[in-house]
């Protein structure tokens, strides 16, 4: 187990470097040249080429992603554009924001979609199969940043019960009903997925062991009905939380859209802002660490998984 | 006795303060600001008047300050940190201010002559320890005319300007004064500076999350105490999406929007919001560019004109606008008798056709939101398809709103595929309003003369405003200035705003005054 | 929104089990033909699909032509059968155009990713050894960010566009295709009557033709159709961003954001996009289930 496990960390490695290039070519992709950015809107030509020797940028490139690695490396990305601060920092204080409303919107989709998927694969091929199914579909159809509009619409505007945006004075405190007030709506609005998709693979799993052999000899020895269900949901499970933990990393990444509709101080909504101030050094820094992020949750799902069921373990 | 009546005024304030039964719980008063980000805390603020009206004359103050103390006229200059100022008769290029005594920094130290010489090198002049290149670039449009500055006594500073310069007090309204010992304290870097400011304004740092609020409490030792602010912390927040102002509001999470749009107003009402409208020295309209692409054609820019039908904009508006025919809001002491472009889309393709430009490929640099931007999609939107009928191609460029600020500091040269930028100004004083965007020597990246528009005529006529020093006289060449920049169809004139901005009702005390600043020190907030 | 993607793709069907007499595609017909669900939903988006595509011929008025008096107005306003948006613009027309945008956005990556991405698949396992390691490495590497942010973080550089943010989807989805294609390219080429018919003689293109090509191009395009949704949802978030399609072009995403204030006025009108793009990603979800279980011959 060990031997695997250290074998699957280190194919990340590739992963990961392969990863940073893509972040640090992203700049290269802008259009203009990169140094524009980064000075005063008068600099003569000789300000340029000076700026240029100073951040590097007139290296060849090779040398310049290795400088730009080393820097990252002790978590320096260098200063935001728009703002001038430490891009560090900006990413750092957001990420903390993302991984709460990413994380307790996979924990309410995992809630819903587990029993709901729970009743569908009881009951396979009947009309709460499809009932549910069919709310799968409109959970992964639903275009989530309407659907986030829409909410506003009916509780804020309408109801003026939940706040709008943001979420209150940057002190989050979870016990307090000031504070959790602002998770509600991005919480629902970014667990939709979630819950199609856990929801179709409970259904998938928890019908496939229903199916299995061992069922049908527990109920023929007489086991309660509810004590079948529970050794099928057992043995369910492992696939399922699989998923959410997949869907934790996606949602990480997934966030902008949702977090630009409320405004919520994660890092989907540093990227969107970065994206409309062409704020290179934030855009880059921040698509790195949630990639990586990506990487490491889908990393820890296998060993997870592998650790369950030793059969798919990966080469 | 002035003083007297401030001190009775203070104890009055005192009383019903002890009087409203909630004395003991902080008021704090929450406004949602159209900017996508906090206006930087280190001096002159970024993100445009927007960044001065709720950051810079918040936390600091300048020698000449703005007096928005009531709103049945267009607001001017009151004294500041100068408590006056005057043209030094043996040399009209030298301006004398004397400083206000007893003022204090929140941080404790004193402001005296020297503090003013050191603001101005921390603008100025690179190479001092306190030299900040944003702070310089933010300056630098103030400061075209500006030559130098001397101590003359600890309560008295001279100016020197390049050219004679009538209006020069009007300038150093928008130049903040920081604290050298904070700034000596945080080793003179600018970042820490923003972090942990000091100025001598009604309102001292308390806490900030970058990009999402900036919190900022009374400052109970204010000079002018008639402006000690009547509610305990001022909260600001980032919120350039308007719906998502509006939903806030509603919903109780602020208490104070900037620019709802037009269409909620009639919603807001219905919950009882308080809506406030006044007209201000504001003017939504495309500088445009006099070097490259059509617009160096004036038929080609008296055709963009006529092709606007700016009734149907008001319209859309919701009627929180007035039609803009000329640089300045006619209510505007120097307006005189400007060229009246009217709708006319024949008028317009014939002048196109005789400028041989059909269709006319046109460029406009614009911004998704921003400081007196209005509602600027839709609005561009509308101004692109009445340009397109009569016969233009208008491509628009869109960009953030400090990206286009740039733009338009950068100047045409180095975007010579723009043909126009939308950025709406200000018109609060003569130079800002008019001088700054068709004086020659304003040409950018030096000033606000984007388009690089030249025009002997003009400059002889600005020259001449800028050496009268007598109001009365000042006024008629003013409005010759006003006039001619008509005649020229220097801008493609679409709007003035009036200013809309809804509040709670639980917000009390306000009065919108006609400018772009307003006071919030009189605002009292009701317990909820 | 981006789920599909970064999931698990199916792994190759196993056709050999297919029912003989009607063959492959026909026993696929032949199923499709008694799921009416998959059929409604059929239904549903080849109306979509054929209303964007001659949106000119149906579109009641001129999309672009506004008219401040009349904006905002409900369904049924002055022979605005779904009212109009914020300039006064007919809804419907621009919904109808809006679509032409939209489903181009979404459809053209998925083709080309298709192509490139299920080439791409197919050669590396084919040719197996370094050449699939190379190729399937690579992939690993976008396949490590999660679609929505890859999506938002090429066409974000790039400066949006609707040319971006179509490059940006298609290297989206190239991964995950090469993945499906790669894994049943492999599976097919192990498998024992692939060898037994070269053993017969039969040239290879043919073979290749007949029975590897076959087996691979069904959860190819099973699992392509499945992504033509996603693009669409991603196509319109970029646009909702201010990433993809300009004004004044309608799209679906970008009426959407255009349209958010207009919700004060009215809901409706407001709505109506969010509803366009809902309607045809359920269709498509629905009809790419019902391909996926029609094309599964095993049940």
């Amino acid at each position: 187990m060990f031997g695997y496990i250290l074998r699957r960390l280190l194919s990340a490695v590739p992963i990961a470097f392969g990863v940073s290039v893509v972040c640090f070519l992203l700049v290269y992709l802008a259009p203009g040249d990169p140094v524009q950015t980064l000075l005063p809107p008068d600099a003569d030509a000789e300000t340029v080429a000076q700026v240029k020797r100073m951040y590097g940028l007139d290296q060849p490139l090779p040398v310049q992603y290795l400088t730009w690695l080393g820097r990252v490396m002790v978590g320096d990305f260098g200063r935001s554009i728009a703002t001038g601060r430490p891009v560090a920092d900006e990413i750092f204080r957001s990420l903390g924001n993302t991984v709460l409303l990413a994380g307790l919107s996979v924990l309410v989709a995992f809630s819903i979609a587990f029993v709901l998927g729970t009743i569908a694969g009881r009951h396979a091929g009947g009309w709460l199969d499809r009932v549910v199914t069919g709310v799968a579909v409109v959970g992964v159809s639903v275009p989530n940043y309407w659907l986030g509009i829409v909410l506003v619409i009916i509780f804020s505007v309408e109801m003026m019960a939940l706040p709008a945006s943001g979420m209150g004075d940057g002190r989050f405190d979870p016990t307090s009903w000031e504070h959790v007030q602002y998770l509600i709506l991005p919480v629902i609005t970014l667990s939709m997925i979630p819950v199609g998709i856990i929801a179709r693979t409970t259904r998938s799993a928890v019908s496939e062991v229903m199916n299995q052999e061992f069922v049908t000899t527990l109920r023929a020895n007489g086991l309660p009905e509810w004590r079948v269900l529970r050794h099928a949901l057992k043995n369910a499970l492992p696939p399922v939380l699989a998923v959410m933990g997949l869907q934790f990393g996606t949602l990480m990444g997934g966030s902008i859209l949702v977090e630009t509709v409320f405004s919520w101080p994660g890092s989907g909504f540093l990227l969107s802002k970065a994206i409309l101030t062409r704020d290179i050094p934030v855009l880059q820094g921040t698509i790195l660490v949630l990639a990586l992020i990506f990487v490491f949750t889908n990393l820890t799902v296998d060993l997870f998984q592998s650790s369950v069921d030793p059969r798919i373990r990966r080469a | 006795m002035k003083q007297r009546l401030a001190l009775l005024g203070a104890a009055l304030a005192i009383v019903a303060n002890l009087s409203t039964p909630s004395a003991r719980a902080e008021t704090v008063l929450r406004v949602a600001m159209t900017a996508g980000d906090i206006p930087l805390t280190a001096g002159i603020p970024d993100q445009g008047f927007e960044g001065w009206r709720f950051v810079g004359y918040n936390l600091y103050d300048s020698l000449v300050l703005w007096d928005l103390s009531r709103g049945d006229r267009i607001a001017d200059i009151k004294p500041g940190l100068a408590t006056g100022w005057s043209v030094d008769p043996a040399n009209n290029r030298r301006w004398i201010f004397q400083l206000r005594q007893d003022v204090k920094f929140h941080d404790g130290s004193p402001f005296t002559a020297q503090d003013v010489v050191w603001n101005f090198e921390r603008f100025t002049k690179e190479g001092t320890p306190q030299f900040n290149p944003r702070q310089f670039a933010f300056a630098r449009g103030y400061l075209t005319n500006f030559e130098s500055v001397e101590v003359v006594d600890a309560h008295t500073v001279a100016f020197t300007t390049k050219q004679p310069d009538s209006l020069f007090p009007y300038n150093l309204s928008f130049l903040m004064m920081v604290s050298p010992r904070r700034s000596a304290e945080v080793g003179n870097d600018a970042d820490a500076f923003a972090r942990n400011p000091s100025g001598t304004g009604p309102y001292r740092f308390a806490r900030m999350v970058p990009g999402e609020r900036l919190e900022l409490v009374r400052n109970a030792d204010y000079w002018d105490k008639a402006r000690i602010p009547r509610h305990d912390r001022l909260v600001l927040l980032p919120m350039p999406e308007a719906s998502t102002r509006v939903a806030s509001l509603l919903s109780g999470q602020v208490d104070w929007i900037e620019a709802p749009p037009p269409d909620a107003i009639p919603r807001l009402r219905s919950s009882r919001m308080q809506i406030v409208t006044n007209p201000y020295p504001h003017n939504w309209a495309y500088q445009l560019n006099f070097v490259d692409g059509p617009f160096a054609d004036i038929r080609v820019r008296r055709a963009a004109n006529h092709a606007l039908n700016r009734a149907d904009m008001k319209e859309m508006l919701g009627g929180v606008a007035l039609e803009g025919y000329a640089t300045l809001p006619p209510s505007t002491a120097y307006y005189g008798n400007p060229v009246r472009y009217e709708y006319d889309p024949a008028k317009a393709r014939a002048l196109l056709q005789e400028a041989g430009c059909m269709p006319c490929q046109i460029t406009f640099a614009i911004s998704t939101s921003g400081s007196g931007q209005m509602q600027p999609m839709p609005m561009n939107e509308l101004v692109k398809s009445q340009l397109e009928a009569a016969g233009f191609r208008v491509n628009l460029q869109v960009m953030d709103w400090n990206a286009l600020l740039q733009l338009g500091r950068e100047g045409r040269e180095r975007h010579q595929g723009v043909n126009g930028i939308n950025i709406s100004r200000a018109t609060q004083d003569p130079f800002n309003g008019m001088l700054r965007f068709v004086a020659s020597s304003q040409a950018a990246p030096r000033g606000s003369n984007w388009g690089h528009y030249n025009s002997p005529e003009m400059d002889a006529l600005i020259n001449e405003a800028l050496s009268t020093f007598d109001e009365e006289r000042r006024l008629p060449i003013l409005a010759r200035i006003h006039e001619k920049m008509s005649e020229d169809a220097v801008m493609l004139w679409v709007a003035h705003d009036l200013n809309p901005r809804a509040m709670s009702p639980r917000v009390r005390g306000f009065v919108q005054a006609q400018s772009w600043f307003q006071d919030l020190t009189p605002i009292t907030v009701e317990a909820r | 929104m981006s789920t599909t993607v970064s999931n698990a793709p199916p792994t190759g069907n196993d056709a050999m089990a297919a029912p003989r007499q009607r063959g492959y595609w026909g026993t696929v017909g032949y199923r499709l033909r008694y799921d009416p669900v998959t059929l409604f939903f059929g239904a549903v988006l080849l109306s979509v699909i054929l209303a964007a595509v001659f949106a000119s011929w149906i579109a009641p008025a001129d999309p672009y032509q506004e008219s401040i008096i009349r904006r905002l107005k409900g369904p049924g306003y002055m022979g605005h059968i779904l009212g109009t948006d914020e300039l006064g613009r007919d809804m419907l027309s621009r919904l109808l155009y809006g679509g032409r945008l939209t489903l181009l956005m979404g459809m053209v990556p998925v083709v080309i990713a298709t192509l490139i991405g299920g080439g791409l698949g197919v050669v590396a396992g084919f040719a197996g050894g370094i050449v699939n390691t190379l190729i399937m490495r690579t992939m690993d590497v976008f396949y490590a960010f999660p679609s929505v942010l890859l999506a938002v973080a090429i066409s974000g550089a790039m400066g949006g566009g609707v040319t971006n943010g179509m490059i940006a989807l298609t290297l989206v989805f190239i991964p995950p295709l090469c993945r499906v294609a790669e894994t049943a390219t492999t599976q097919v080429r192990n498998l024992d009557f692939v060898d037994a018919a070269r053993a017969t003689g039969a040239p290879l293109r043919l073979v290749l033709w007949h029975h590897v090509l076959g087996n691979v191009l069904g959860p190819v395009l099973i699992y392509a159709s499945s992504l033509i949704s996603v693009g669409i949802i991603l196509a319109s978030g970029l646009s909702f961003l201010g990433l993809g399609v300009k004004p004044p072009e309608p799209d679906w995403g970008l009426m959407l954001n255009a349209l958010r204030q207009a919700i004060y006025v009215n809901p409706l009108i407001a709505a109506l996009p969010g509803i366009a793009i809902f309607i045809t990603s359920v269709s498509l979800n629905m009809v790419s289930d019902g391909l996926r279980s029609a094309m599964d011959v095993r049940s």
